[in-house]
């Protein structure tokens, strides 16, 4: 075993506009320091509004490799804090989600509010008036912002607030909710969970990467139609783009692709889709409508672990340097109810370890794991299609279906984030 | 009550899925199904879980069964192309009458699994299976297979394989 290096990481050596280094998938320390930067001290995903819809309901999960609790408190604010005793750090709550007035530790029994703050410990004598129950909360998280009920926070300080982190790609999480009548989403059907042998890193990249479709899913797509089944043919036919729109937001569209409307759900015609588009309508006008049930869903990444993944969401979870886990549950349309067990179905073959999608993929990106440890090449390449992306009216990057473009966008935020620039 | 020779088609029904699924002879296996088949992994060991409410592993009608196989057959899909090593003991089997002729069986089982498409690594499967099987043309067919992993809620490395 050679002695660990001590030598100080330069992310902007390791991190370069057109390749990246293995050591960024395989270095525990650049992890550690992924943990700190990116998911301490940056803006992540937490969960969702409509999973705590009552006061008093609560659920944890881990937020990087730290345990957290969100909670609707009381007067419906929500917390995020961490889930980790003041006093020996036991972990407080281990039930995935339910409805409490207060959290208390089994260990010695301190007991906490919907917010963190510290209630009651048992015996107080004992600290003889100098245990100051203000500074012994769990942990809040020092800034909680939620968007169209997408709840993210930052853990530790930061200057930057959630509308600067978010900028322009707003108009992701909009794609995704204005298609609910109600302009709402709802993540109410549970998680299923998928570990995979690979570098958190890997599950973004391979989310956002169209250049693999025709690779990766060729079963699938010999064996039935699917909507993606276009996006294989020979390069100048695939008509979707990828777009970077900053801070490490990155989309692949399919839309351009689509011959008409409700190709991203398989179907048009039915009762339930007609009262759907005059709910629509009704709200936004005919024009709008036909936009919205044309384009369909987003496929983005909010930087670093929110995945739109169309009909569903998913969450990116590090777990270790080589090993991490994607979450995901369907995106409900608050309004059609109707549409839940058709989105149930979906997102079963889409996502998840025995659907016929993201097994596949999982396999491939734990083959990258194995691979990246080669000495003898150490970089990964990130070029595909630089030199004909453009820059839009919006100020979005766009550039070809396969191309690099969304990946070059994640590390452009995460090489600012990890220099601290 | 059933019948002792009932018990035993059932014990061998019981055997020779989890020997094609062990195998991987796909075709034996969908043949094993009626057509009306709905093949179930839920998300949670709740006994309240709900596909028609909550996400699930699997939830397939026999047209989805059908794809499943078509997918294995294909030898393109890389989670399981190489198709891992499996072998699994059923156990603790309970048969009991259901409604019409139909039977249902409950059993134990512990499958090792080998995925050795990247890394080599040895997966531990174990949970309680359901089996409502039903006699067609003088051979028992199973029109519903329900699968409740005990570790069902957490995360769980790929499932691509028949469970």
């Amino acid at each position: 075993m050679s002695e660990p290096s001590t030598e100080p990481i330069s992310y902007d050596a390791l991190v370069q506009d057109e390749r990246v280094h293995a050591s960024l998938y395989t270095d525990p320390r650049i992890f550690a320091d992924e943990m700190d930067r990116l998911f301490f001290r940056g803006w992540v995903f937490i969960g969702h509004e409509s999973e705590i819809p009552l006061p008093g309901d609560f659920v944890t999960r881990p937020i990087g490799t730290q345990p957290v609790i969100m909670a609707r408190a009381m007067d419906g604010q929500v917390s995020v804090m961490v889930n980790r005793c003041a006093h020996r750090g036991t972990m407080v709550c281990s039930e995935a989600r339910g409805n409490t007035r207060t959290f208390a530790c089994p260990y010695h029994g301190w007991t906490y509010d919907l917010t963190g703050e510290l209630l009651g410990v048992p015996y107080p004598t004992a600290y003889d008036g100098r245990l100051d129950k203000k500074t012994k909360s769990l942990g809040c998280a020092a800034r909680v912002g939620s968007y169209r009920g997408f709840v993210f926070a930052c853990l530790g300080p930061t200057s930057v607030t959630l509308e600067q982190h978010l900028g322009v790609a707003t108009g992701l999480i909009d794609r995704a909710c204005d298609l609910s009548p109600e302009g709402e989403v709802q993540l109410t059907a549970g998680w299923v969970k998928h570990r995979c042998s690979s570098n958190w890193k890997m599950l973004p990249e391979n989310d956002l990467d169209g250049y693999h479709l025709g690779f990766v899913h060729m079963a699938l797509f010999k064996s039935v139609r699917t909507q993606y089944n276009r996006f294989t043919g020979d390069e100048k036919s695939v008509k979707g783009v990828v777009r970077d729109w900053g801070n490490g937001h990155t989309e692949i569209d399919w839309s351009p692709a689509y011959d008409g409307p409700f190709e991203w759900f398989g179907t048009a015609a039915s009762d339930v889709v007609g009262r759907y588009v005059a709910a629509l309508q009704a709200r936004d006008g005919a024009a709008v409508m036909a936009r919205r049930v044309f384009e369909g869903p987003p496929h983005a990444l909010i930087f670093p672990n929110l995945f739109l993944g169309e009909m569903n969401i998913a969450v990116v979870e590090p777990v270790g340097v080589e090993e991490s886990v994607h979450w995901h549950t369907p995106m409900f349309l608050k309004g059609v109810p109707e549409f839940d067990r058709r989105l149930l179905r979906q997102s079963e073959a889409a996502m998840g370890p025995a659907s016929f999608l993201l097994p596949d993929d999982l396999t491939i990106t734990g083959r990258n794991q194995i691979g990246l440890h080669s000495r003898r090449t150490e970089w990964l390449e990130l070029s595909r299609g630089v030199h004909r992306e453009h820059v839009d009216a919006e100020g979005r990057r766009v550039s070809h279906l396969t191309d690099e473009t969304t990946n070059r966008g994640f590390y452009r935020q995460y090489r600012k984030l990890m220099t601290g620039a | 009550m059933i019948s002792e020779s009932e018990h035993r088609a059932v014990v061998d029904f019981l055997y020779r899925e989890a020997r094609l699924a062990d195998e991987g002879r796909y075709a034996e296996w969908e043949a094993l199904w009626t057509d009306d088949g709905v093949y179930w992994v839920p998300a949670s060991t709740d006994p309240a879980a709900d596909p028609d409410r909550h996400l699930s592993h699997v939830y397939d009608n026999r047209s989805r069964i059908a794809t499943r196989v078509k997918l294995l057959q294909s030898g393109y899909r890389p989670s399981q192309d190489p198709p891992s090593s499996m072998r699994r003991l059923v156990s603790n089997i309970e048969v009991r009458k259901a409604e019409g002729s139909e039977l249902i069986a409950e059993s134990n089982f512990l499958l090792a699994e080998l995925a050795v498409q990247a890394k080599h690594e040895m997966h531990v499967w174990a949970g309680r299976a359901t089996h409502r099987l039903r006699w067609v043309d003088g051979a028992l067919r199973m029109c519903r297979k329900t699968v409740v992993l005990i570790n069902a809620a957490e995360p769980l490395p790929n499932l691509s394989f028949l469970i």
